[in-house]
């Protein structure tokens, strides 16, 4: 692959914000869709923003990440694309869901310039606004060394951590000293450079090598992670032990940036019954759980979206009971998107597969008839 | 001691699935009487919300019956619903829910023996398999 190498002197982020405040300038981008520090800071929020001074209150690798970006640029763009041109600059994690929500129809990628950056992960969000100065500097100290990954747990295990199908990716690792690589991963991203007159043919092999070896470390640590997260949840005594702490506020849904339903099925009216219909219930099972339809949330939510669930944690982060939502989504959207061999976010032209099929396929999922079974 | 009889929530297509219900009964076809039907407009409009409620309302398992390939009266549904059951497999699979109490089996309108002995086969194999553990659960 080939790149472009950029100055960051003074740091990782000044480097990529010098380099987008002059695209803005130059007139490449109408606007920008970036994470900025709240005023009272303590935390972050993606701000559209054209005056460029607004920049230097621009952290393109936040410590924490409150809102997932795709949801963002959803926000966005949920009724088309604008006629301004926006660079956004996001997580590989936030590009993936943006690509799902993109073929889900809630993004409209076409006057959207995607920006991704190499990412280290995130602190965990109750840690981090517990003490954000406390989170600032071991954040920093993340920025640095690297290789101290976040505690976060979808961050730990994350090995989709670099280049996502994005339009221009900046490479961190494996940088020469001081500066950045900047990746054209489309014809827009390459339109983009010249347009700068940035020669864009460097060889990034360091950057290659760096991320092959940082992706097969993680991968095998993600499988590891997962094989003994299975063992402590099979099964219903395991998994309604895990859940049932769930206090039914639904904030894994709202948060999630994949479930963009205005009215979420599991909040609509097809769930509330008459006090008649919940005392059956009650006696079928001997007695009934209120709120009711804690499980049925739980798992209805995972066919309704696993298929392109990427494994952000932000349902984790969200959730005020601290239950692992996030890891038990990972590990179903991950056998789930094996069966269909499908990766959520990871090409814009692979079908979602709950709108495509083969005729000849899943034949594991039909039972073979016994002719004249009962005689 | 009375022997377990399983509750079934049977979904059938308004054309094949139903169809195959209609010719058994025209033959003098019979099925268990702890089969529910549940009549679906296709059975590529079943959700997979629709399969894990039963599951865990009451039912011990869950069959559903539509066109077979090429007869779907909607051209793909029955494609859609074979993706969706393996949706749900795949849950109740990684989560051990109990992957085996889910089954697709395509039955034709003409097909009424087909019809019951499906309904017949799952009865047997779900007395098997014993009562549903997540329908007994108050904790859902
Ligand atoms: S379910 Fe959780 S981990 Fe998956 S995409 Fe939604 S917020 Fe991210
Ligand atoms: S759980 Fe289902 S219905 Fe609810 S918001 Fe998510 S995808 Fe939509
Ligand atoms: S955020 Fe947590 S407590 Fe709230 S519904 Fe989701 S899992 Fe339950």
């Amino acid at each position: 692959m080939k790149g472009a190498v950029i100055q960051a002197k003074a740091g990782i982020a000044d480097g990529i914000l010098n380099f987008l405040k002059e695209a803005l300038d130059k007139g490449f981008f109408d606007a920008l869709l970036l994470p900025v520090r709240v005023p009272a800071g303590d935390s972050f929020s993606y701000i559209l923003m054209r005056d460029t001074s607004l920049l230097d209150g621009a952290f393109p690798l936040p410590p924490v990440m409150p809102v997932q970006g795709a949801r963002a640029l959803s926000s966005l763009t949920r009724y088309g694309k604008g006629t301004n041109r926006i660079a956004v600059l996001m997580r590989p994690c936030e590009i993936r869901a943006a690509i799902e929500l993109h073929k889900l129809d809630q993004v409209d990628l076409e006057n959207i310039f995607l920006l991704s950056v190499d990412c280290p992960g995130v602190l965990p969000l109750g840690d981090y606004i517990k003490d954000p100065r406390k989170g600032d500097a071991l954040y920093e100290k993340v920025l640095q060394e690297w290789i101290i990954r976040s505690p976060r747990w979808a961050c730990d295990i994350c090995d989709k951590f670099s280049m996502p199908h994005s339009d221009a990716h900046f490479g961190i690792l494996g940088a020469p000293e001081s500066s950045l690589f900047v990746i054209p991963g489309t014809t827009k991203g390459k339109d983009f450079l010249e347009s700068l007159d940035i020669e864009y043919h460097t060889s990034v092999k360091s950057w290659e090598t760096k991320v092959q070896e940082l992706t097969e470390e993680i991968s095998k640590k993600r499988e590891q992670t997962l094989q003994a997260l299975s063992r402590d949840t099979r099964g219903p005594e395991r998994l309604l032990g895990i859940f049932s702490k769930c206090i039914n506020c639904h904030n894994c849904m709202r948060v999630c940036p994949i479930c963009y339903c205005r009215q979420c099925y599991f909040d609509s009216d097809a769930l509330k019954l008459t006090p008649d219909n919940y005392l059956m219930r009650a006696q079928k099972k001997g007695a009934l759980r209120f709120m009711p339809d804690t499980l049925l949330f739980q798992l209805g939510r995972m066919s309704h979206m696993g298929l392109s669930c990427v494994s952000c944690g932000t349902c984790e982060d969200a959730c005020p009971m601290a239950i692992p939502v996030s890891r038990i989504f990972t590990l179903v959207a991950d056998s789930m998107q094996e069966v269909f061999d499908y990766v959520a976010g990871r090409n814009p032209q692979d079908p979602l597969p709950q709108i495509v099929y083969k005729e000849e396929e899943l034949k594991e999922v039909e039972k073979a008839y016994i002719e004249t079974y009962n005689k | 001691m009375k022997e377990f009889e399983p509750k079934i929530v049977y979904f059938l297509c308004d054309w094949c699935g139903t169809g195959g219900c209609e010719t058994a009964s025209a033959h003098h076809l019979y099925y268990p009487e702890n089969v529910l039907i549940s009549r679906v407009h296709c059975t590529g409009s079943l959700s997979a919300v629709h399969i894990l409620r039963s599951l865990i309302e009451g039912a011990d398992g869950v069959v559903i019956s539509g066109c077979h390939p090429g007869d779907c009266h909607f051209e793909t549904g029955n494609y859609r619903a074979r993706r969706r059951v393996a949706v749900v497999k795949s849950i109740l699979e990684t989560l051990e829910l109990g992957p085996e109490r889910v089954w697709f089996r395509y039955v034709a309108h003409g097909e009424g023996r087909r019809f019951v002995d499906t309904a017949a086969e799952f009865n047997d194999h779900l007395k098997k398999l014993g009562p549903n553990p997540l329908k007994l659960r108050r904790d859902t």
